[in-house]
């Protein structure tokens, strides 16, 4: 008797206990909650598949003079949408057509592509030479740590974009000289990260275990210390694809970044600088454009700060 | 096309060095090179003879040889000569001396008929000679040029705006306003919205798409100037292709300046169908240039050993001018329209200044886009100035029969008499292709509907002292930038010209809102028969900014200090007073190249 209403003890106290949930999992409870994280992935997901499928959404090839090619054509001609009472004998363009003849639409579309490619691609070498560099400085500490974190604080020092644009001139203009100037002036930022996280972990009780049964500290770093210290570089991550686009898109403003006909928004945006009161629809998709993609990197990557941050638990 | 592979593996390098570097270089490039403070004796010489010109003892970037200047005064009257004609001295000038008080002559080598068209122009205003000596090769002289026009400098805050108060010692009509403030914006957009909002009266080159916009607003008015100017596609005939001269004539059929005409170019621009705008005398004999020719040109370019077409570069600076209103846009549809003949091109902005430069110097490799507004209205001031013996290399090596051509049309007087030269002329640059003439641009100018006596010159030189705007006492004119200095003589850019054309003025002067040359400080400017002394009577009782009285000497010592470039006053901003050599042919004593 005595034992049988142990066992039930037993069963009841075991039961209410869900089976054990790894930190990831957990984070993603926690991510699907926020509905901003939900947007900012919503409107990501648009624009990956947009950039996947542009050939077959986009209606016209985006460097594409339609100057003589279509009967009829405007310059600069507002948004045509046969919905919305434009003559159906008129070809629909959805979003106007632009000071050269082509279809802005089919230009946004294509930018989208070439936006994701930037922001990943940036990044993408920032991360990459910043953990390797904050990793190192923080694991072995000591004077490398010094010279290490003394360049970037200088390349810290100078304002961002200026920098961007000192390093593009020496390049020459060019989109990829201009990912690179974004990804050279964003590296101090991932390395400070992971550095930090580095210099909490390695003092972790697992690190010691490690060291214990005779793991060198290359393997240490890169198979214990890095994957404990990586949930605030993937936000950092995030929220920096955000800044790439947008600082990339200024430099292309600035005639520095993406070269003519390049689809590509912050271009777009100059070229038709002076028109914003005469054709303000050039100027307000490809600003829209840059300013919905901005926004969801940087909803997402506010969602999974909130989700991985464990400070930040409630 | 230039690679920048190697530079780009460097790239972390260069980063980091440069993040070390630039305060460094910073630091350095801060302190200008300080000039030499040797100077030459003449500003210490006698009183009556101020000018004495630099003996022997001469700066060492004198060239080699005698001092080419001869400069005496005779009972106060000035006068500078040059020793010989020929020679090291490339220039059309031979004397210029004061007969009496209010008497100029002016002495040539060869005949000049241009001389009442060119001494009009802006660069050679006369400032007094106290003045030049005091303030010469200062950055005062650069800020505060005196003169005898309708306003003097009061002002000029960098970056912002320049002021001008009306001088009441005019000799001729006050100016209608107190105050003449210039600002600037290199925005069409931003220009346009001051306008509206009313913060000034009168805008430079509204966008093409905002012709609509001001003609039908009733608080503005809409005034169209006159295309005097060209835009060109420029070629390098030194760098391949383009020293292949099928290839520059495939490029010239493979272009449809129509299309670019119809669509980029406010209303009032034209076809180029020569290289000179046809408003000007014999600038439109000889044949049109080529019709648009796809086929042609995909033949040419074949027959040239290119069926397949090449690879090349289209340079333009992002600067909107009256031969150019939308470059971006011109650029790219030039671009997609060769792509049809199978030439591809990659569009290259440069810096405004580095590419004039560079086109100066005939860097430029592949195409480039640029554009001459008239000075004078004379086909000198266009053909010359491109194709002449003296041209840049922009195009690289000059055409011995085209330059022959312009030498026998220049000196010439009489229209008829240089026709046959100029259709020849034209004729040879169609066949050459030096460049591919595209346009003659219209522009528009806005002011506020209440601005009595507003205009637009076909020369970009307004003249604010006529406009009334509505009984206010200031006027306010926007222009597309700033000047870098506003002593005229060693400026080119217009936007500096206008600012010098209220301060100063010159021996004659242009017709308000025309190019007819009419009396200016000198009543008359008359000639001998063939055309190689210019007597010039001056106007008297004309008073400088500064109160002194306009005199003979003051007209030779202006000029005199533009014209020899040993003179110790020959400073200006850079030095490099081209106007002067490039209209008058050359410097006395100019520095070997």
């Amino acid at each position: 008797m005595s034992s049988t209403s142990t066992t039930t003890t037993a069963v009841t106290l075991v039961t209410p206990m869900r089976p054990a949930e790894g930190p990831w999992r957990r984070a993603w409870r926690q991510f699907i909650h926020q509905r901003s994280a939900i947007i900012g992935m919503a409107i990501i997901g648009v624009l990956v598949f947009t950039a996947i499928f542009a050939p077959w959404i986009a209606p016209f090839d985006p460097t594409e003079v339609l100057l003589g090619k279509e009967e009829g054509i405007q310059k600069r001609s507002g948004p045509c949408l046969h919905l919305f009472g434009c003559p159906p004998d008129r070809p629909q363009h959805i979003m106007g057509v632009d000071g050269n003849f082509r279809d802005l639409f089919s230009r946004v579309i294509y930018g989208a592509r070439l936006s994701l490619f930037i922001g990943f691609v940036t990044v993408s070498i920032s991360v990459a030479i910043g953990v390797l560099l904050g990793a190192v400085a923080g694991f072995v500490g000591g004077w490398v740590d010094n010279v290490i974190m003394r360049v970037l604080d200088v390349v810290l020092a100078f304002p961002f974009l200026l920098l961007a644009i000192a390093i593009v001139s020496v390049l020459g203009p060019g989109l990829l000289n201009a990912m690179l100037g974004i990804a050279i002036v964003s590296i101090p930022a991932y390395a400070r990260v992971i550095r930090a996280s580095v210099l909490s972990a390695r003092e972790e009780e697992y690190v010691l275990a490690a060291r214990t049964i005779g793991l060198g500290p290359l393997a240490i770093l890169f198979g214990h210390i890095l994957p404990n210290a990586i949930s605030p570089l993937i936000v950092q991550a995030t929220l920096g694809i955000g800044t790439a686009i947008i600082e990339v898109a200024a430099l292309s403003f600035l005639g520095l970044g993406a070269q003519p006909p390049t689809p590509e928004w912050g271009s777009m945006l100059s070229a038709e600088r002076n028109q914003v009161f005469t054709a303000p629809h050039l100027v307000f998709f490809p600003g829209l454009a840059i300013m919905l993609t901005v926004l969801g990197f940087n909803l997402l990557g506010d969602g999974l700060r909130d989700a991985l941050d464990p400070r930040l638990k409630v | 096309m230039q690679t920048d592979t190697p530079v780009r593996r460097q790239a972390p390098v260069v980063a980091m060095l440069l993040t070390l570097l630039i305060p460094l270089i910073a630091a350095c490039g801060g302190a200008p090179a300080v000039q030499s403070p040797t100077e030459a004796p003449a500003a210490t010489a006698a009183p009556e003879a101020p000018t004495t010109a630099p003996a022997a003892t001469a700066a060492p970037t004198e060239p080699a040889g005698e001092n080419q200047a001869v400069y005496t005064t005779e009972n106060g009257l000035m006068a500078v000569a040059a020793v010989e004609c020929g020679g090291n001295y490339t220039g059309l000038l031979k004397e210029i001396a004061a007969v009496d008080p209010l008497t100029v002559r002016f002495t040539f080598c060869v005949p000049d008929p241009a001389f009442r068209a060119k001494a009009a122009f802006t660069p050679f205003a006369i400032l007094p000679s106290e003045y030049l000596e005091s303030a010469g090769g200062t950055g005062e002289l650069i800020e505060r040029p005196i003169g005898t026009g309708p306003y003097q400098v009061e002002s000029w805050t960098r970056g912002d705006n320049i002021t001008l108060k009306r001088f009441d010692g005019y000799w001729g009509e006050p100016a209608k306003t107190e105050t003449l403030i210039f600002r600037w914006s290199a925005e069409a957009a931003q220009r346009l919205l001051e306008l509206q909002s009313g913060t000034v009266d009168g805008i430079d080159n509204i966008a093409p798409d905002a012709f609509e916009v001001v003609a039908a607003d009733p608080n503005l008015q809409l005034i169209e100037r006159e295309a005097l100017n060209v835009f060109y596609v420029g070629m390098n005939n030194t760098y391949p292709p383009f020293d292949n001269e099928k290839v520059r004539q495939a490029i010239a059929m493979g272009i449809d300046r129509q299309r670019i005409v119809d669509n980029f170019y406010p209303p009032g621009s034209e076809v180029a169908s020569h290289f000179t705008p046809c408003a000007i005398p014999n600038a439109c004999v000889g044949e049109e240039w080529y019709k648009y020719d796809p086929e042609m040109a995909r033949k040419l370019l074949a027959e040239a050993g290119f069926p397949n077409g090449f690879e090349t570069v289209l340079e333009y600076r992002d600067v909107v001018r009256g031969y150019l209103p939308e470059p971006g846009r011109v650029a790219e549809d030039i671009q997609a329209q060769l792509a049809e003949i199978g030439v591809k091109v990659t569009i290259n902005v440069i810096e405004s200044g580095t590419f004039l430069d560079k086109a100066d110097a005939g860097e430029l490799k592949g195409l480039h886009l640029l554009g001459w507004g008239a000075d004078y209205p004379d086909m000198t001031n266009f053909l010359d100035f491109h194709f002449g013996a003296g041209a840049s290399k922009q195009f690289g090596n000059k055409f011995p029969d085209l330059v022959e051509a312009l030498k026998q049309g220049a000196s010439r007087a009489d229209d008829a008499e240089r026709e046959p030269f100029y259709v020849e002329a034209n004729n040879l640059i169609k066949k050459h292709v030096p460049m591919v003439p595209i346009a003659h641009g219209g522009s528009g100018v806005a002011y506020k509907a209440d601005v009595r006596g507003a205009f637009a010159s076909p020369l970009g030189n307004e003249y604010f002292a006529v406009m009334d705007p509505g009984g206010r006492k200031t006027f306010v004119w926007m222009q597309n930038g700033e000047p870098a200095g506003i002593y005229c003589a060693d400026e080119t850019d217009g936007e500096a010209l206008r600012v010098c054309e209220q301060v100063t003025e010159g021996l004659l002067a242009y017709e308000i809102g025309g190019t007819e040359v009419g009396p200016g400080l000198a009543e008359e400017c008359t000639a001998n028969a063939d055309l190689t002394v210019w007597t010039c009577k001056l106007r008297s009782g004309v008073k400088f900014h500064d109160g002194s009285d306009l005199d003979a000497n003051d007209v030779v010592m202006s000029w005199a200090v533009q014209w020899d470039a040993a003179n110790p006053l020959h400073k200006g901003r850079d030095g490099s007073f081209t106007y002067f050599s490039s209209l008058w042919g050359g410097f006395l004593n100019a520095p070997a190249e």
